[in-house]
């Protein structure tokens, strides 16, 4: 393996990608949509209806008269009241504190919660501190410290937009690959090619490493824009710059990159069988079927899309990567590809 | 040298060459004449590595095809002209001569040269920043002979150079392939057009799947047809031809168009005596002359005989 003469063939590949528009606009297009147009979409009217961030809570004026520990309470109203461990149940409450209480069926109005559940009531103008709300409407009031709906919704969002990210660099390949194999076996030549004094694996090294290169490239040079349109748009609603994060980077330098090389070891075996330009694209598109699959299952909630379950996925692509590096080593072939590819 | 030893292939049970033994020593040009799917293409692509013999083997400059580890030392020592001249055509001719002079290993120093030499010596210098698709048969053809040249091989295959082009780029072609003989390259060329393998070759092979007959056209000549004087008469006489049947070494003789066609074993010690057998007879002699048989007859009777 001389690797000098596969990077020959990347330069000549280069050149020819220059002269070939589809594949230009592949290399533009489909990274402004995905990393510009896709995020802007999706999140600019989320962030429109989100509950803006709050620093500063509430001034409530309570002034305290009476402490209860771990009692229960229900059909009652209570007021100035700093509550522990209680559980409260068809109440009307106004000017109190909570701390890990369990609230049910009951009004609470200018009134600070902390590490509290609420159930079935409506919580007004009041300060919520690590409480979780459910079937409850908080009208007037502020989350403090916790991830409130719309955040975790944004969160969802934002883990979704890394599948286009992985998707990108599968996808460009199906069309360099496309006109870079199909073409080249249309064109007949790839006879001289195969009768200079190279290797075959310096060969498909050259071919896939020329497809690899600007894909990967295209794909690390979008997440820019698409981390700061990200960053800027959920700012005023998370108070943080959630990107980038660890997920986003084991995803983009490490998932998408081996994805790549899947689909184009992939497009290398079906341009073996295919000699037309389209089909070779379409076929090759099944490619992004996988991590469709993956994303679909963490954002559906089934598994949490963490380090560690991307990681997972990562490794299991290296694993493919290598089998179909084996595969498409037998079909890129000097005999096989002047007697069998058709 | 360039020999082969029952070279045969197989393609999924369709026998495409069968026991093809030939030898070719350096500086000679050879023809491989034969009908289409003879096998002319199979063979050059066995003999430059790019597909493997089922049966039998050749040698390139002594190196065994059949040995991987012989591979890329034989395709640096030959230049492969395909039947489909393959070039990039979004690409220049220019870029296209510049990617194979690299991955042929051209020094630096002397590539950019040698591009410019080529082009200049097949008339297309003038269009080297033209992107190739843009160009006509003749001038892809033209730039894929120099794209095999590029290494400056000493064995040249060339598959049916002329094929597609017009009698003046044919010309061309065949003139180029005669200075490369000349530069004492070896050159094995694939063709159906027999004046052409007259003209540049010295030596010819037959093919269709076997060997049917390899020789210089002067040999094949008279192996098939032996070998004939023809005497132009200001008139014939058939008292003649019983007189020269007379003569030892005459084969036979027929009257033609005011002349004698006389088949002869050997005409240089023949000649004198039929020459006077028929001055004795009166005869009044206008020409003698040895008779060749062309390639096409040649080429035509093998056919022939091979049904
Ligand atoms: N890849 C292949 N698969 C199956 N059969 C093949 C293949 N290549 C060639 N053949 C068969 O081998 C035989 C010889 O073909 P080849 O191309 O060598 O002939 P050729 O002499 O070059 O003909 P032409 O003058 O038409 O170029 C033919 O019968 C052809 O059908
Ligand atoms: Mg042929």
């Amino acid at each position: 393996m001389r690797f000098e003469k596969s990077w020959i063939i990347v330069r000549k590949e280069f050149s020819e990608f220059r002269k070939n528009k589809y594949i230009l606009y592949s290399l533009f297009l489909m990274p402004i949509l995905m990393a510009v147009v896709l995020p802007t979409v999706y999140l600019v009217p989320i962030s429109t209806f989100a509950t803006p961030p709050a620093n500063h809570p509430l001034d409530l004026g309570i002034s305290i008269v009476q402490e209860l520990q771990g009692s229960n309470l229900s059909n009652g109203t209570a007021e100035n009241i700093r509550f522990f461990n209680t559980n409260l149940d068809n109440m009307i409450v106004y000017k109190c504190e909570f701390f890990n209480c369990s609230i049910v069926n009951s009004v609470v109005r200018d009134s600070n919660l902390t590490s509290s559940t609420i159930t079935n009531s409506v919580v007004e103008h009041s300060n919520l501190r690590f409480s979780a709300t459910t079937d409850s409407s908080t009208p007037g009031s502020l989350f403090l410290g916790s991830q409130s709906e719309s955040e975790k919704y944004l969160v969802l969002i934002i883990d979704s937009l890394l599948m286009f990210f992985v998707l990108i660099p599968a996808i460009i390949p199906t069309v360099i690959a496309s006109y870079s194999f199909v073409g080249e076996k249309l064109n007949k030549s790839l006879e001289p090619l195969l009768a200079t004094p190279t290797s075959d694996t310096e060969l498909l090294m050259g071919k896939t490493l020329a497809i690899f290169i600007p894909s990967v490239l295209v794909t690390w040079i979008s997440l820019l824009p698409a981390v700061i349109i990200v960053d800027l748009v959920t700012y005023p609603i998370l108070g943080y710059y959630i990107l980038p994060n660890m997920i986003w980077i084991i995803g983009v330098f490490f998932v998408a990159p081996l994805f790549c090389i899947l689909s184009v070891l992939v497009n290398v075996i079906i341009s073996a069988r295919v000699s037309d330009v389209r089909t070779s694209q379409q076929i090759g598109s099944i490619v992004v079927l996988p991590a469709i699959a993956f994303f679909i299952v963490a954002l559906a909630g089934i598994v949490v899309l963490n380090e560690v379950y991307m990681l997972l996925f990562g490794t299991a692509i290296l694993a493919i990567d290598l089998v179909v590096f084996y595969v498409a080593l037998r079909v890129f072939q000097r005999e096989e590809i002047l007697v069998k590819w058709k | 040298m360039i020999e082969t030893q029952h070279l045969g292939r197989v393609f999924d049970g369709t026998v495409a060459v069968e026991d093809v033994s030939f030898s070719i020593k350096d500086g000679e040009a050879f023809a491989f004449l034969g009908p289409n799917g003879a096998g002319k293409t199979t063979t050059v692509r066995m003999l430059c590595c790019l597909i493997g013999a089922t049966t039998g083997t050749g040698f390139i400059d002594g190196l065994d095809i059949r040995e991987k580890s012989n591979h890329i030392k034989i395709r640096s020592m030959i230049g492969l002209l395909p039947e489909n001249p393959g070039m990039y055509e979004s690409l220049s001719a220019h870029r296209n001569l510049d990617f194979y002079a690299r991955l042929y290993g051209v020094p630096e120093s002397e590539r950019e040269a040698r591009i410019s030499e080529m082009l200049k010596r097949l008339g297309i210098y003038e269009r080297r920043n033209d992107a190739v698709g843009k160009f006509s048969k003749g001038m892809k053809q033209k730039i894929a002979i120099a794209r095999a040249l590029m290494h400056e091989p000493s064995y040249i295959f060339l598959d049916e150079p002329t094929a597609a082009l017009d009698p003046e780029a044919a010309l061309t072609v065949r003139n180029f392939l005669m200075e490369l003989k000349k530069e004492g390259r070896t050159i094995f060329l694939n063709t159906h057009n027999l004046d052409e393998a007259q003209r540049v070759c010295d030596r010819i092979g037959v093919l269709k799947t076997r060997l049917l007959a390899t020789g210089t056209p002067d040999e094949l000549s008279s192996r098939f047809f032996g070998k004939s004087t023809v005497v132009g008469l200001k008139e014939t006489n058939p008292d003649y031809l019983l007189a020269l049947r007379q003569l030892p070494g005459v084969l036979d003789a027929k009257i033609g168009d005011k002349c004698i066609l006389i088949s002869v074993a050997d005409p240089a010690s023949q000649n004198p005596s039929i020459i006077s057998t028929l001055v004795a007879k009166g005869a009044q002699i206008e020409y003698v002359q040895e008779v060749k048989h062309g390639l096409e007859d040649i080429y035509l009777k093998l056919m022939g005989d091979s049904k």
